[in-house]
């Protein structure tokens, strides 16, 4: 009979492996977007991106140009999000702040915006760039497979791009709704496959960071 | 994550391609087209409240 509890343990090993890798690869690609925003990627960023996913140009206009320049999401979350006045809103992997700050406009001042970043040099620089525009932005550093956010504290969780980076998408997807209150709502957007992917592509923390 | 998000709890779960995405370098592009990769728009509530 197999050892099944041998295997099972050098999956977890290897998987724990795969994420510690990961994590920095997730750390250099997006520092570098937001230190180079002039660099080319193999996605689009900065104004480039957000023009083409609707982004209304007066909100681009009024944002810092750092927090512009440093987009990197994959579509735009708050669209759909219905932002109201008084609201606390999570964006899980607010980066540079480009987000965040538009849903702080949106909630107003008797409302908050909560940022979640693997990186803490991001979430100085997305707090920053709220203050930059006399609003504010409540940065944590956190993974989003454990936010560092009470239960049931949240009335909107936005993300932009995230999800996917993530090993373990269900648990991510669990803590969006612990920390959401009763009745509370996401709207994400994020990259999607119809295929399984190539354990070459999976094993590959370079090609899951991107 | 469609799924993911029903399992987990979540009602109401709506989804829609975002239009106009596409990676920036072609070769990227057709890999993922070549693996059905798409951006997504995915609204959702907890239910209660």
């Amino acid at each position: 009979m197999p050892d099944v509890t041998a295997s099972t343990s050098d999956l977890l090993e290897t998987q724990a492996s795969l994420e510690a890798v990961l994590k920095d690869e997730i750390l250099t690609m997006y520092q570098e977007v937001a230190d180079n925003p002039d660099a080319e990627f193999h996605f689009f960023h900065g104004r480039a991106a957000a023009d083409l996913f609707g982004y209304p140009s007066e909100w681009l206009d009024r944002a810092p140009e750092g927090a512009v320049n440093s987009f990197a999401g994959v579509g735009n979350p708050l669209l759909r999000a219905a932002i109201r006045e008084g609201e606390t809103v999570l964006d899980l992997g607010s980066g540079a702040g480009l987000d965040g700050i538009i849903a702080s406009w949106q909630t107003g001042p008797t409302g908050s915006v909560i940022g979640v970043d693997l990186n803490p040099a991001m979430c100085l620089r997305a707090q920053a760039h709220a203050a930059a525009t006399g609003t504010k932005i409540e940065c944590h550093e956190g993974r989003m497979e454990d936010i560092p956010v009470p239960d049931g504290s949240v009335d909107v969780v936005i993300s932009n791009g995230v999800v996917n980076l993530s090993f373990r998408k269900r648990r991510v997807v669990q803590e969006m709704h612990r920390v959401l209150r009763p009745g509370g709502r996401i709207s994400i957007t994020d990259i999607v496959s119809a295929k399984q992917l190539s354990q070459s592509i999976v094993n590959d923390p370079k090609l899951w960071a991107s | 994550m469609f799924r993911l998000l029903e399992e987990s709890g979540f009602a109401r779960v709506r989804s829609a391609v975002v239009p106009g995405f596409r990676f920036r370098k072609q070769s990227t592009q057709n890999s993922a087209e070549a693996y059905g990769v798409k951006a997504v728009m995915m609204t959702a509530e907890k239910p209660g409240g």
